[in-house]
């Protein structure tokens, strides 16, 4: 039994969403460190010492040769089997944004049973060739065996990111992952109702941000264990954080809906680790 | 697979030039110089440099032969490269990506980075050198083109040339004063005749001539080490002349004459020394590279903003970037070591849209604008830093020069963990010097004078550079680390002067130093020991480390991968000392560089500016007026720019720029929650109004303070801890042949610095940290341009809960109030300039609003401010440029919905004043019903009037009383106001 999970957040290289990664966590019940890569890589730091890998949002490497790709290379070759190990112990990995980007490059995601860090989809180019930051509405699969999502139908959060648009080569690809319940969230409108904004079908910009096939805008592994997406919900993690937060009423409550991610993770290592 | 970046270049030709191109296709190329063979780089391609998925690779050969993937010879091919030494972010990217597979590769290993575009369709009439130079920068790009059947361009790995290394020489300074002011225009060293006197006088002392034989230098002369360090510290950019200099001030309006000893002495540095006093917040104030406030007992807070005007003028791109990046490593270098949590940013341009005749060697507003924004995104973005708050300004004098203001705030512990407080620095003689991050070249070396000489295309690519922001991040990694662990004795940024002013400065706590220029790492070999030492390299900080904490330190720069190279020692000498490997090149007393630099003395001449009167037209139509209003670039959207900045990375951004319904509603300041899980707030705001100088720039500065208080005031901002920026933008203010109406300039100075002072003073807001650029002409003679002198001042501030706030979109059932007078001041307004420009008015002379009792604004603002902190408001906007009329409609727009609203209130304003002029001191308020009475009661003895409803319908009526004078539309000002700055061709 883990009481209180401890969680590696990676940073170094230009990851930048490291502080505010942590701190979720520790909201959410659980003790977070900022690990830097080269820890991991040196061997000054273990990863299993750990119960959650986030790989937070940032620019490492400034995204030049396509995003996350350079960090994804420093861990597809130097943390390989300590990544391994950390998936085969049935511990979680989220990734966001840039860091489902790493996730994507280093092969984990949409990944294998085993991990064989083979990369087998891509995020590019925001079709409107633009970085953009605006919030987006996201409604997530019941049925995905993801970890991180149980529970949790529709939210808000902002996406900030040039390069956010999901591609996979085959349309039977996006099938397979389809059928295994992998698509874990999409962009929908937010005028549809709640539960019924899933479609196939792209929506038009800006409600799906950046073209993404299916307006997909996460995935996890077969497991459900590694989850990664390109919109931010630690960006969504208090109620004055929302666009609309003067719209109503003072808030008392602080917490917001972007939380229950976060918890879901700490509350599945403590039921099953 | 759909290629953006070809799609993304197709749309700007067609938003800016109206070309209509068929299909723009990229490829991307990478020159590759290492130990490594072609065929084992060709196996492992597609595991650095192309994605697999959605890239085709290829080596050694051009992509464009490929007749599968280009199967129709184009018309047209543009590959573009950077010249050799100019910072390759993509290069060192990929190089390092590439040693990761190749670990091999040699020490000697280089990646440099290129760009084809391949065009197919494209009109006759467009030519391919044409094309090309909208494509690239030719200061620091080289671009090769082809066009139909011509043999496709091939760009070559070209290594960056060794400079060429020069022995110190000594300078003899025994010469008449005409050769001494020869020697300093020739050698760019930009000292008077009485500075080069002063140097001169130096060498002549004894004391200091016996000193200098026992070090083996040049007894009665300089060295070139020593003249260039002496120009670069004492430059304007590093001594502020002007500001510090002696004026004689006339009046001819009043008839006053007097005497002004420094005008940042007397109207910025005594007024906040004196609040001081008062409060115990103000921690660290003038002496640092940016001002600290104590936010709690926990936090401090600090705030800096710079300008990157000529940089920018000269590469739109890289001049912005670094001056974002330079302006977060004063931040970073504040104290021990402060955190930047956000940026501002506040430009002014020429007009998008001009048509007019473009000076030489000038960039049209638009590409200014596009370069600019870019380097501000990448630079902010990349680092990890919101941008949340700022503004663009538009005036057809901004052509000669742009102004790229830079702003950032930073927090750090009150105190570290060895109980050390974070806002003093605290070196000992003994205590090593290091320099961090980036390495030095020959780029940056009098960056600075670079921008006052005319630019061709043969021009060094040293004039300007590029900024780094991974190797910025790494090192603001790093260097937090290493503050945590208590590591650091002193810390500055290494800017303007680069080693020559960072560690200068530090030495002073010390009373000296001692540099080896033999072990500061360099770019590219050969450089001489003055350019080591003055040259402006980005992305290095200075740090100070006591001896026991050498391992722990060098420790962390291993991890994290930043390069650290101990350069120097802290002495108690009372020297700057400066060797070169075994050499001595030079020595300079401490007091002597700091102190010695003698006051200028100007004259100053106010003479009353006359401007045609502005007189409306009679008889006009207010509905297509406020149209026309909106979508002026000075108030229209800036959304497609500013929603390209990461905002709310950190998690903290609790008021963003864009707020309302479809969140495309204006933000009036920025609100923070930086410590996350609590609601304790920061408030971040501007003010500029730069046109209000046409009648009075003391006026201009009043506005701008009150601009920026009224936009924190908006937010609920805690009135008792308050503290500004002031950064002055003027055209040259020192009358010369080159400037015949320089003292006019500097009257005007004079009577900003005196209305900043009063409004400061009278709301208890301290300056603690400002900027002056006073160089921002273009040209001479006829030709020469000056900018409208511009002072913005930025604010920030505490703010006791964040949920406890208000945004400007309308809420439905809310009432409308304006708090403050509107008064009949429609001079220098924009609706004089849009009615002076189109023709229908003769000038935009008039009443510039004044802000005559800031005490009753005070009372007001205090009064607003307790009723948002109490939660009974939720709506307030800041009532500016385009006054009552364009304040409401864009509340409409945020909110989606309409008004009904009555403008005969109090004052004796005429319809036009009440509905366009800009009366300082103003915000419009929505209440809802239930609050009124409350609200009321709050706001009693101070100016509030009831304006009216929101409705539910979709329209925004104005009224005179009985009389409808607007009725608009609120999808109508939606589509005037985002059109008009929406350069982006569409979103597909």
């Amino acid at each position: 039994m883990v009481d209180t999970p401890k969680v590696a957040v990676l940073f170094g290289f230009g990851i930048n969403c490291d502080r505010e990664t942590a701190a979720v966590f520790e909201l959410a019940g659980a003790v977070s460190e900022r690990v830097h890569v080269n820890h991991f890589v040196n061997g000054e730091k273990d990863l299993s010492q750990y119960h959650i890998l986030a790989v937070p949002g940032g620019f490492s490497f400034g995204d030049h040769l396509g995003s996350g790709r350079l960090l994804g290379n420093r861990m597809r070759f130097a943390m390989r089997e300590q990544l391994a190990a950390f998936v085969a112990a049935g511990k979680p990995i989220i990734g966001i944004c840039n860091g489902f980007q790493v996730l994507v490059k280093t092969g984990l995601l949409p990944g294998k049973e085993v991990p064989d860090f083979e990369q087998r989809a891509s995020l590019t180019l925001n079709n409107s060739g633009r970085y953009e930051d605006r919030w987006v509405t996201l409604e997530f699969d019941p049925e995905s065996p993801c970890i991180w999502t149980k529970g949790i139908t529709r939210i808000e959060c902002p996406v900030r990111h040039g390069e956010g648009r999901y591609v996979m080569p085959a349309s039977s690809d996006l099938d397979e992952l389809d059928a295994n319940n992998q698509i874990v969230t999409r962009y929908v409108d937010p005028s549809t109702e709640v539960g019924q904004g899933i479609t196939d079908e792209t929506l038009p910009f800006p409600l799906c941000p950046n073209g993404s096939i299916r307006n997909i805008a996460g995935i996890c592994d077969p497991t459900g264990l590694v989850f990664g997406l390109m919109p931010h919900p630690e960006a969504a993690y208090a109620t004055f954080l929302h666009p609309e937060h003067t719209r109503s009423d003072v808030n008392e409550e602080i917490l917001a809906e972007g939380m229950q991610i976060f918890r879901n993770a700490v509350q599945y290592v403590q039921a099953n680790l | 697979m759909k290629d953006v970046r070809g799609d993304s270049v197709k749309r700007q030709l067609a938003a800016d030039y109206n070309i209509d191109i068929s299909t723009v296709r990229s490829i991307v190329g990478f020159l590759i110089s290492s130990d490594i063979d072609s065929i084992q780089i060709g196996e492992r391609v597609d595991d650095v440099f192309a994605d697999p998925i959605i890239e085709e690779s290829s080596t050694n050969t051009l992509h464009l032969n490929n007749s599968e993937l280009f199967p129709q010879s184009p018309d047209m091919v543009i590959t573009i490269g950077f010249k050799p030494g100019v910072t390759d972010n993509p290069g060192k990217a990929a190089l390092d990506g590439f040693l990761t597979i190749f670990p091999d590769a040699g020490v000697g290993a280089r990646v440099s980075t290129y760009i084809t575009y391949v065009f197919s369709g494209v009109p006759e009439e467009v030519e391919a050198e044409w094309l090309s130079k909208q494509l690239h920068n030719a200061l620091i790009e080289q671009a090769l083109f082809s066009v139909r059947g011509d043999d496709f361009p091939r760009i070559e790995y070209s290594p960056v040339e060794p400079s060429d290394y020069a022995s110190p020489a000594t300078i003899d300074l025994e010469i008449s004063d005409d050769e001494l002011m020869k020697l300093s225009e020739e050698g760019l060293l930009a000292l008077n005749l009485e500075e080069m006197q002063t140097i001169q006088a130096h060498y002549r002392n004894p004391e200091v001539r016996s000193a200098r034989a026992e070090l083996g230098l040049p007894q009665n002369a300089p060295t070139d080490v020593e003249l260039e360090c002496l120009a670069q510290t004492w430059s304007e950019h590093c001594k502020h002349k002007i500001f510090a200099a002696h004026i004689h001030h006339v009046d001819t309006e009043t008839g006053e004459d007097t005497e002004i000893d420094s005008l940042f002495k007397t109207h910025i540095m005594n007024p906040t020394l004196e609040m001081k006093d008062e409060v115990d917040w103000l921690l660290s104030v003038f002496h640092d590279n940016s001002g600290v406030i104590a936010w709690n007992d926990d936090w401090s807070i600090c705030m800096k903003a710079e300008t990157h005007n000529s940089p920018s003028a000269l590469d739109p791109y890289g001049g912005a970037m670094t001056g974002i990046v330079g302006v977060n490593r004063d931040i970073l270098g504040t104290g021990l070591g402060a955190r930047p949590i956000a940026n501002t940013d506040v430009f002014c341009f020429g007009p998008p849209d001009w048509e007019g005749d473009l000076p030489e060697n000038l960039f049209h507003p638009s590409r200014v604008l596009r370069g600019v924004h870019a380097g501000v995104r990448v630079g902010g973005n990349e680092s990890g830093i919101p941008t949340v708050n700022g503004a663009i300004v538009f005036d057809d004098r901004y052509i000669g020069k742009p102004l790229v203001y830079c702003g950032t705030i930073g927090m750090m512990p009150r105190r570290l963990k060895d109980g050390r407080e974070s806002h003093e620095k605290n070196p000992l003689p003994g205590d090593r010097v290091y320099m961090v991050g980036g390495r030095v070249g020959y780029d940056g070396i009098h960056g600075a004078t670079f921008s006052s000489l005319e630019l061709t295309e043969e021009s060094p690519s040293s004039a300007v550079q590029i900024g780094d922001p991974i190797t910025q991040k790494k090192m603001v990694d790093m260097i937090l680390e290493a503050r945590d662990a208590c590591l650091i004795t002193c810390i500055t940024d290494n800017g303007a002067g680069g080693l020559s002013s960072s560690i200068g400065e530090m030495a002073e706590y010390t009373n000296g130093c001692k540099i080896d220029l033999g072990k500061v790492p360099l770019k590219q070999e050969g450089l001489s020991s003055w350019e080591i030492l003055v040259s402006e390299s980005q992305e290095r900080m200075t740090v100070a480390v006591k001896e026991s904490d050498v391992p722990a330190f060098e420790a962390l720069a291993d991890l994290h991968e930043v390069e650290a190279t101990w350069v120097a020692d802290f002495t108690n000498t009372g020297l700057f000392h400066v060797v070169h490997n075994e050499d001595t090149v030079a020595s300079l007393p401490i007091e002597f560089l700091h102190d010695g630099v003698p006051q200028l003395r100007l004259e100053s001449e106010w003479k009353k500016p006359v401007h045609p009167l502005f007189t409306p037209p009679e008889g006009a139509n207010h509905t297509p007026i406020l149209l026309e209003m909106l979508s002026r670039p000075n108030i229209a959207s800036k959304e497609t720019w500013v929603r390209q900045y990461d905002h709310e990375v950190i998690a903290q951004t609790a008021i963003k720029p864009f707020v309302g319904v479809e969140r495309d509603g204006p933000g009036d300041a920025g609100l923070l929650a930086p410590i996350h899980g609590s609601t304790l707030g920061l408030v971040v705001s501007n003010g500029i109004s730069p046109r209000y100088s046409d009648i009075d720039a003391g006026a201009m500065a009043a506005a701008a303070v009150d601009e920026a208080v009224r936009n924190a005031v908006c937010t609920g901002v805690d009135l008792t801890k308050i503290a500004g920026l002031d950064n002055f933008c003027w055209p040259d203010p020192i009358e010369s042949v080159k400037t015949p109406d320089g003292r006019f300039k500097l009257a005007q100075l004079v009577r900003a610095n005196r209305e900043l002072e009063r409004i400061c003073r009278a709301y208890f807001v301290p300056c603690i940290s400002g900027k002056d650029s006073m160089k921002n002409d273009y040209g001479s003679g006829e030709k020469k341009i000056s900018i409208p002198p511009t002072l913005l001042f930025s604010l920030f501030g505490n703010h006791p809960d964040v949920r406890y706030t208000t945004t400007s979109d309308l809420k439905p059932g809310e009432s409308l109030y304006l708090v403050g007078e509107s008064k009949q001041e429609l001079g220098a307004s924009e609706l004089a300039f849009m009615f002076k420009e189109s023709g229908k008015a003769d000038g935009i002379g008039g009443e510039v609003p004044q802000l005559a009792e800031p005490e009753k604004n005070l009372a007001s603002y205090k009064a607003l401010t307790k009723a948002i902190q109490s939660g009974i408001v939720r709506t307030a906007h800041d009532c500016s440029e385009g006054g009552v009329a364009v304040a409401v409609a864009e509340m409409c727009i945020g909110g989606r919905c309409g008004a009904a609203i009555d403008v005969d209130g109090p004052g004796d304003a005429d319809l036009w004043g009440r509905l366009w002029g800009e009366s300082l001191g103003r915000i419009i308020v929505g209440v809802k019903q239930q609050n009124r009475a409350e609200f009321i009661n709050v706001m009693k003895g101070n100016s509030l009037t009831y304006l009216g409803e929101t409705i539910d319908g979709d329209t925004l009526g104005i009224w005179d009383g009985d009389e409808l004078i607007i009725e608009a539309k609120v999808d109508e000002m939606v589509s005037a106001w985002k059109g008009s700055l929406d350069m982006t061709g569409g979103d597909q």
